[in-house]
């Protein structure tokens, strides 16, 4: 993401945004892996069983989180152009959209968390439901948390058009709550 | 063509502020003060974890139990003491080396992210307390790969701490491999491409490479057996639906990948003190950096071969022939460093002694490895003292030998202080013999039949444990000679100056130790760092010691290097 008074910085500024998107791009990386890693779990598990969700348990309904799964991704898109707005020096239009960003991110937050919480105990199925969506609700929410800050930041007037770098972190990490979530949803849900 | 660095007005003038130990103890973004502590730290669980292996192997000189008073302290001890040595003393230590060494060997002035640096140390004294604190609580007592249903429904409450304590390394771990990945990969000076950097950077690059991807999978393991033990989940226990097998599987695709996170930092260090205490370029350059990055990804298609005797029949010869895979890229290594040794003027420095040290025992290490990659085989010693003996030739005869190499060729830098010559001769002699006294005969008890983690054996095995555990002892006592040097020579050590070795890399460009920002200037990298024999690394050396002053060994070593000889 090349930011549009990049060539005003200085090369220590320069050196160190260039590190901050490495550094974070590496940690995205690494992270994700842990989201594999359940998603192999749950492969794991359910090969123990000679159907899925085992005999007798009834699948999680896909309606509400596929709704969920929807604001998520719009929210992502909403948390680019607010970042591009921001670039622009719109802060304005930046703080509208990432106020809809953080709006979308909510609504996908409680309609998890409302499945969360209806799922029936039913043995290796319900946990392994509850823990990957718990797992990935807790990145959403620290995550949304930040992007809250960093609303309130640029309210406050500290970022603008020379200083994004917090801003465009957000939009990185949000994209990974999506992405992580989009390679829940199809265990959950599809597979 | 060399490049010498032109020395800026006054700069030699510029000595070296020590810094009081005060400063190590407090928080600092310095990647050296940072590299210290990290040094500090591991070799304070080193002797924690070496206490433990004396227990270990008092309990076992006799076949009946003596010091222990029943199976369960005997668990926790080999437990607590695998866990220190791998998560506590080991892995940190190649902290420890990377954090000094990676900017200076780039010259650079510090990390990409000295905060973050900070940081990934301050979370590992709070593990190791947390660990240690287990022991008041119910120690753990399922051995450092913890399987379920041990680890799970049987092992007291500090078997959580011990899980907590993990997750808390390898947060560490990873935050750490970012920020060394970060600097290797944007931090280089210009001029230094990939294939110009220290083979010591690409080995802690490929090291982070591989944290960066083995240890999520750690932490989603940990996670799981968390929820089992705290809040009545059952993904490993076969009474509700869940599977044994599955933590053995995710384990194992992080710890042996592990097992290069270990050992590829101290190939680097092979490299450079072979290269260095040889007077030789290095043979294989590219050869050696690509297969760090090798051993990296052939690592994560071995782990199974952990699990050959709960493997299903068809899948054991896929895994057998990757895990015979991995030694070809290890062999490059190997055969490399001959190639390095061949024709040079071998100086028998204790720094050069340990590293053959490591050559020997690592290849006795590896063979095994090829031995135990192979089902038959693998399937009649599982989990007996063969097993043992190999992680201990690899972990200890590998890892440890090239730590101890690292840190004589290193701790004049670090102290500007040499370590003395003598007193680490003995601690060679000592490790050495008390070493292969202690680990080779558990091929034999393995082979024998004796299996691991027993306090209570047949006494037909007495023989061997005796002898095995009197070279332990010995091999106790060699570390001592170590602190001792380490101790007397921070206090009474001639002063090394800044580059006793006469070596090319970028860390002995500057004062010893080097200052807050690590060199007066920017330096200038000679074009090979491994371009011994020379006029012009010659040159470029002689540049250094003219800039800086003249360093320790003038008056001994050097003196017996004619530099028509290609002393340098």
């Amino acid at each position: 993401m090349q930011h549009a008074m990049e060539p005003n910085l200085t090369p220590q500024e320069l050196q160190k945004l260039r590190n901050n998107r490495t550094g974070l791009l590496i940690f995205q990386l690494s992270w994700i892996l842990v989201f594999v890693c359940l998603i192999v779990v749950n492969l794991q598990v359910r090969g123990n069983f000679p159907s899925w969700p085992p005999p007798g348990v009834e699948r999680v309904g896909i309606l509400l989180p596929a709704a969920g799964t929807l604001a998520l991704i719009v929210s992502s898109f909403f948390a680019h152009r607010g970042f591009a707005a921001l670039k622009d020096g719109d802060t304005a239009a930046f703080m509208a959209r990432w106020r809809v960003t953080l709006a979308l991110g909510v609504l996908f937050v409680l309609a998890m968390a409302y499945e969360w919480l209806i799922v029936p105990a039913s043995g290796q199925y319900s946990q392994l439901f509850r823990v990957m969506v718990a797992f990935h609700g807790v990145h959403a929410v620290v995550i949304g948390m930040f992007l809250w800050r960093t609303l309130r930041f640029a309210g406050a007037g500290i970022y603008n058009a020379r200083n994004t770098w917090a801003v465009e972190a957000g939009v990185k990490l949000w994209d990974f709550v999506m992405v992580a979530w989009l390679l829940f949803f199809a265990v959950l849900y599809v597979i | 063509m060399a490049t010498i660095i032109a020395p800026p007005i006054g700069a030699q003038a510029q000595a070296p502020r020590r810094l009081h130990i005060s400063e190590y103890l407090r928080w600092s973004v310095d990647h050296k003060v940072i590299g210290v502590q990290y040094a500090v730290t591991s070799l304070f669980f080193f002797i924690v974890g070496g206490i433990l292996a004396m227990l270990i192997r008092a309990e076992l000189l006799t076949p009946q139990l003596d010091l222990v008073q029943n199976g369960q302290q005997y668990n926790t001890l080999f437990t607590m003491h695998g866990t220190v040595m791998i998560f506590l003393f080991i892995i940190p230590m190649w902290g420890a080396f990377g954090n000094y060494f990676v900017p200076l060997m780039l010259g650079a002035k510090d990390m990409a992210f000295p905060w973050l640096n900070a940081l990934a140390f301050w979370m590992i004294p709070p593990a190791g307390i947390l660990l240690l604190l287990g022991w008041l609580i119910g120690a753990p007592e399922a051995g450092w790969t913890s399987y379920p249903p041990l680890s799970s429904l049987f092992s007291g409450d500090g078997q959580t701490m011990w899980i907590m304590s993990l997750h808390l390394l390898g947060i560490s771990s990873i935050l750490g491999a970012i920020n060394f990945i970060v600097t290797i990969k944007n931090m280089r000076p210009i001029g230094m491409g990939y294939f110009q950097m220290p083979l010591f950077v690409w080995a802690v690059l490929a090291q982070a490479i591989t944290i960066v991807m083995a240890t999520p999978f750690l932490a989603g393991a940990l996670t799981l057996l968390l929820l089992d033990r705290i809040a009545g989940t059952a993904f490993f226990n076969p009474a509700g639906g869940g599977d044994v097998l599955l933590w053995q599987n995710i384990f194992w695709f992080y710890s042996h990948p592990a097992v290069y996170i270990m050992i590829l930092p101290g190939f680097g260090v092979l490299s450079e003190v072979l290269s260095v205490h040889s007077r030789k370029p290095i043979f294989g350059y590219r050869a050696i950096a690509l297969s760090s990055l090798a051993i990296a990804l052939v690592g994560f298609t071995v782990w199974a071969h952990h699990m050959f005797v709960s493997l299903t029949p068809e899948l054991r010869i896929p895994f057998m022939i990757t895990s015979m895979i991995i030694a070809v890229p290890t062999g490059i290594k190997v055969f490399s460093w001959l190639g390095t040794l061949w024709g040079g003027k071998l100086h028998f420095t204790p720094a050069m002694l340990f590293a053959l040290g490591f050559l020997s025992m690592f290849v006795i290490g590896g063979i095994s490895g090829v031995m135990l990659a192979a089902v038959p085989f693998d399937v009649q010693v599982h989990d007996t003292y063969f097993v043992v003996s190999h992680l201990h030739f690899v972990l200890f005869g590998g890892s440890v030998f090239a730590v101890y190499a690292g840190i004589y060729h290193w701790f004049p830098k670090v102290t500007g202080r040499m370590l003395n010559d003598r007193l680490g001769q003995v601690h060679f002699v000592l490790t050495y013999l008390g070493f292969f006294f202690t680990f080779f005969p558990q091929h034999l008890l393995g082979m024998l039949g004796m299996p691991r983690r027993v306090s209570v054996y047949a006494p037909e095995f007495q023989g061997l444990n005796v002898v095995v555990s009197v070279a332990a002892f010995l091999l106790g006592i060699s570390v001592l000679v170590l602190f001792y040097n380490i101790l007397r020579s921070l206090r009474e050590g001639r002063a090394a100056g800044p580059n006793p070795w006469r070596a090319l890399t970028m860390e002995w460009t500057t004062t010893s130790p080097p200052p807050p920002h690590n060199f007066h200037g920017d330096p200038v990298p000679f074009d090979d760092p491994y371009g011994y024999g020379t006029e012009a690394s010659a040159a470029y050396i002689d540049a250094i010691e003219r800039r800086f002053g003249p360093s320790a060994p003038l008056s001994t070593e050097r003196r017996n290097m004619p530099a028509a000889q290609g002393g340098d």
